[in-house]
Parts: structure tokens; C-alpha cells; sequence
């Protein structure tokens, strides 16, 4: 059985967003959701301070609270591990929002300041702010799919997910640090699985929350 | 660390835009006021209905249309408290899909509990319904205060529905591990306490309007679930106290923005005060009736703060705890 997952080495990363903008242009969140941004945090005093980066998404859990707190149905689990959130069954009751440990899920809210169905744009209303009003619902929760649509396509065209760029997540595409790994974590032979062979044991974030995260880490400082 | 986001406890575009790249922890902003009105007037309806039967005082308080007060207060706390939830969903119109996820969520259960108390205690009811002077259920059969076989029934079902009704939003707080201050089973033991306190003193209340005297036995029991929910607050303040997040929960309480209204609106006017009172009220029979109308506006200021200040200190840990080299 497949299961989509990705290893992050946090060790690697640079915190240049590269992945929190790529992953905002392909799929065109809302304007306050950042899908897959890079925490950051100081450490150290001067003259040894550090600033330390973290990049996160949804991690995609085995036992995902979002989905168990879902009134409607709205988010469900992929047999391929993938939480999907479904913005046409959603309800909007921001329930996930409190399930989830990592923060994950954003709400479109529909604030009335934009003529959203209007065309074309005017000055009212940026060029992203209508593709996230074309592409996602108001009143509605969204969240990071592992770029499933790219998985999906890729297997449809017989392309190797997490490495022909069409069929991988495009934060992981983007990543000049090469920090993220994406693969089936259920295949020995998957690069994540050989990374974490090489570079492991892995780590969750929130381990206390037991919800068994596919978006797994090395080199957490 | 960088001070940015929950540490601040600012709830401004700014700290809702940089919580998402910083690493500390994160104030939930998603419930609020709406939740904490939708909380308290769902444990109110529930619990009145409750109350009412249980200390047998649907009769002689009053009516209206011939449908006990007691009960008209329970349907309309609970009728409110529904219209407020669906009209705060972000698409209120597809508010049908709360029912569907019954496995596995609170809310389809609270969704479920409040429909069913709705019909089925409405239904109990509908015999006594008096219109122009008739009452043109009155032969549907069964007893609208269930002294027979078929008002029992539906009294026991509408009973077991108001339960859910009055835990069921501790129950959708405390299930997640997110938020470590609400993960505990004593927010739903506060809620069910808070809504039996406050829905024994709105049918005190009821009964002293009506000019009939509030007994002993009744102060007694309001001192008592005052008490208990005094213990509940209390043991849940002092567990945990360094666990991440629930640390900053307690801190925003007991030290931070929220001090004030907890420990005075929560804590001794809505939780301490009314228990001494009632049970002042238990021994003083000329105070009495005073004293349970006070006890009712206490407790139903209290129990809102408990809820509102429970819901505002709901705090996400970070993510990762970096280690000591990384922090």
C-alpha cells in the first residue's frame, strides 16, 4: 500500500520561503493561508545568535484530528495517506482549526471588502486575491494536499512521483536546499525511504499530539 | 526566542499574519464571543428542562400558551443557541452537513442532541399547547408532564438529549490534543457543571417570579453543583501547570490580560460567592428568595466568563520544542 510522505531535513534549510511562495502560486491559497510557510526563531546571544529555520505543512497524519472533528465529512483520508479537505462539503465550523497541533487548516473568510465575482480585476481586488476567489470557497477550510493534483497526474502519465517535477509537490520542486524529500513511505526502496536510511531516525512534530505525522524530520535543531 | 505572535496575546491582522512563521506558541482565534453564547445558552437549555423535571416544578410556575415556562425557557435558549451556530459556520446554508460525521464528531453529536431534545421535548409538550382557548393536541395521547407511559418515554429520551446537549461542548473542546488546556476531561465536567448550576438557579429564579418559595432542599443542591464546579476549576488550574501551552493558558489567567475577569467573574462572583449564598439561602428561609435571584445573575455572568475566558486562552504549543543548543 502506498503512503505519501515527506521527510524534511531541517539541517538543509536556508529560510529563503522559496517553498511558501512556490506552494502559493500553485494553488493559490487565500491571501491569509500560507500552506507551507518557514517558521523562524532566534537562539544564542550575540556575537553567537542563530536564526533557525523549521518549514512546515500539514503533516498528513495516520490518525488526523482534523478528520475525526469534521462535522460534515468535509476532510477525509486518501488511501494514499493524503488529507484532503473537500471545500464543497465543508461547513465552515472551523472545528479541524482546533483540532489540528500544527496549523494547517485556514479558513477562507469572505470579509465583504472585494468584489470578488467581479471582472476583470480592478484596483480593488490583486490578481491572486480573484485566482483564490476562482479557485477555493468562501466560508469554506482549506489546506495543503500534498499537491495532490500533481501526484495524481503524474501517475496518470506514468511519471515517478517525487521526482519528475509534474508529479511532485511543488514546494519540494522549488526547494534550492533540497530539504525536502517526497516519496512512499511504505516502499523501501522510495528516496524517502532511503534518506531516512541514510539520515534517520526521523521526528515529529507535536509528538505528544500521537496523531503519526507522514510529514516526518532530521536534523531538527 | 522572537516575541512575535500568542506570547503577545494581541489579536491584530499583524499577530494573525506573523503567528503563521513564528515558532512560539498560538492563541486559537477561530471561536470566540458567538461560541461562548452558543456554549452557555446550550447548557442552559438542556439543563433547565433537566431541572425543571427534576425538581418536579414544571407545574404551577406559569405558562405560556399553556406550555410550562420552565420549558418555553429551555426551546428558546436552545432554539437561540442553534440559530447562532449556523449563523456563525462560514456557509451558514450548508448547515445540514453538521449531521452527517456522527462516527467520529462532537459536533454532529451536539447537532444530533440538539434536534432530537428539539423535537422530542417539543412533541412531550405539544398536548398542553392552548390556542384561542383550545387545546388542539390535547388528544395526542399522552401526558405532557410524564406521568404515563408514553409521556415517560418521550420525557426520558428528551432528558438523555439535554445531557448531550450540556456536555457536548466541553466534549468537542476537550478530544483534541492540540490545545493542551482544553484536552482534559474537566472542561466538560465545568461545562455540565456550570449549565446544572445555572439552570437550577434560572428555575429558582422562575419559581420566585412566579411568588412561590424556594425551598432548603433547592438551595442545598445549587450550593452543591456550585461547589463542585468550584473543585472542577480549581483541580484543573493546578494540574499540568508546565505543560506547553497549557503553561500560557494558565499564565493568561491567573497572571495576564484575563486575571481580572477570571478570577472575579469566573472564579469568586460566579462560582465561590454563589455557593456560600446559596447555602446561606438553605439556612436562612426570610433571605431565600433573594438570595436565589442573585445566585441566578452570578451564575449566569460566571458561567458565560468560564466559557468565553476558556475558549480566549486556548493556546496551540509550538510545534517543536528546539533543544537547548537550538534555543
Amino acid at each position: 500500500m502506498t503512503r505519501w510522505g515527506m521527510v524534511i531535513d531541517a539541517a538543509r534549510c536556508v529560510g529563503c520561503q522559496a517553498c511558501t511562495v512556490a506552494c502559493k502560486t500553485e494553488n493559490q491559497s487565500p491571501l491569509d493561508a500560507w500552506y507551507a510557510p518557514v517558521l523562524e526563531w532566534e537562539s544564542g546571544e550575540f556575537p553567537d545568535a542563530t536564526l533557525n529555520y523549521l518549514p512546515v505543512l500539514c503533516n498528513h497524519c495516520e490518525d488526523a484530528p482534523c478528520v475525526t472533528a469534521c462535522p460534515s465529512g468535509a476532510l477525509t483520508r486518501r488511501d494514499d495517506g493524503i488529507v484532503m479537505a473537500d471545500e464543497d462539503v465543508c461547513i465552515g465550523s472551523r472545528a479541524c482549526m482546533t483540532a489540528c497541533p500544527y496549523g494547517a487548516l485556514h479558513f477562507f473568510e469572505d470579509r465583504g471588502t472585494v468584489a470578488v465575482d467581479a471582472a476583470p480585476a480592478g484596483p480593488e481586488q490583486s490578481v491572486p486575491e480573484r485566482y483564490a476567489h476562482q479557485r477555493h470557497v468562501r466560508g469554506a477550510v482549506s489546506k495543503c494536499t500534498y499537491c495532490a493534483h500533481k501526484i495524481d497526474f503524474g501517475i496518470e502519465n506514468g511519471l515517478e512521483v517525487g521526482i519528475h517535477p509534474l508529479a511532485t509537490p511543488a514546494c519540494v520542486v522549488t526547494c534550492p536546499a533540497e530539504c525536502r524529500i517526497f516519496g512512499d513511505l511504505d516502499d523501501p526502496d522510495s528516496n524517502v525511504s532511503r534518506y531516512l536510511a541514510e539520515r534517520g531516525p526521523s521526528e515529529v512534530l507535536r509528538p505528544d499530539a500521537e496523531t503519526l505525522p507522514s510529514t516526518q524530520y532530521v536534523g531538527l535543531p | 526566542m522572537t516575541s512575535l505572535g500568542a506570547a503577545s496575546g494581541g489579536g491584530g491582522p499583524q499577530n494573525v499574519f506573523m503567528d503563521q512563521f513564528s515558532l512560539e506558541a498560538r492563541t486559537q482565534r477561530v471561536w470566540d464571543l458567538n461560541h461562548a453564547v452558543w456554549f452557555t445558552l446550550m447548557g442552559l437549555g438542556g439543563g433547565v428542562f433537566l431541572a425543571g423535571r427534576i425538581l418536579n416544578l414544571t407545574e404551577g410556575l406559569g405558562s405560556v400558551l399553556g406550555i410550562p415556562t420552565v420549558d418555553v425557557v429551555s426551546f428558546v435558549a436552545i432554539a437561540a443557541g442553534g440559530a447562532i451556530l449556523v449563523a456563525d459556520l462560514g456557509r451558514p446554508l450548508q448547515f445540514w452537513r453538521a449531521f452527517v460525521n456522527i462516527r467520529t464528531s462532537w459536533i454532529s453529536w451536539g447537532a444530533w442532541s440538539d434536534l432530537i431534545f428539539l423535537v422530542v421535548a417539543g412533541l412531550l409538550v405539544l398536548p398542553a399547547l392552548s390556542l384561542g382557548g383550545s387545546a388542539p393536541f390535547e388528544g395526542l395521547g399522552w401526558d405532557p408532564h410524564g406521568t404515563d407511559g408514553a409521556g415517560l418515554a418521550l420525557e426520558i429520551v428528551a432528558g438523555v438529549a439535554a445531557v448531550v446537549v450540556m456536555t457536548y461542548a466541553g466534549a468537542v473542546l476537550a478530544r483534541p490534543r492540540a490545545i493542551p488546556y482544553w484536552n482534559s476531561p474537566a472542561v466538560p465536567l465545568q461545562f455540565l457543571l456550570s449549565s446544572s448550576a445555572m439552570s437550577v438557579a434560572v428555575v429558582l429564579f422562575i419559581e420566585v417570579a412566579a411568588g412561590e418559595p424556594v425551598s432548603a432542599g433547592q438551595m442545598v443542591l445549587l450550593g452543591l453543583l456550585c461547589s463542585g464546579l468550584l473543585v472542577a476549576v480549581v483541580v484543573h488550574l493546578v494540574t499540568d501547570v508546565t505543560a506547553p501551552g497549557k503553561a500560557e493558558s494558565l499564565d493568561r489567567l491567573l497572571r495576564g490580560r484575563y486575571r481580572v475577569r477570571f478570577v472575579w467573574l469566573v472564579l469568586v462572583d460566579g462560582t465561590a460567592l454563589p455557593a456560600v449564598l446559596a447555602f446561606v439561602g438553605a439556612a436562612a428561609s426570610g433571605a431565600r428568595d433573594v438570595l436565589a435571584v442573585v445566585c441566578c445573575g452570578l451564575l449566569l455572568v460566571g458561567g458565560f466568563w468560564l466559557r468565553l475566558l476558556t475558549l480566549r486562552v486556548g493556546i496551540f504549543p509550538p510545534v517543536h520544542i528546539p533543544s537547548a543548543a537550538g534555543r
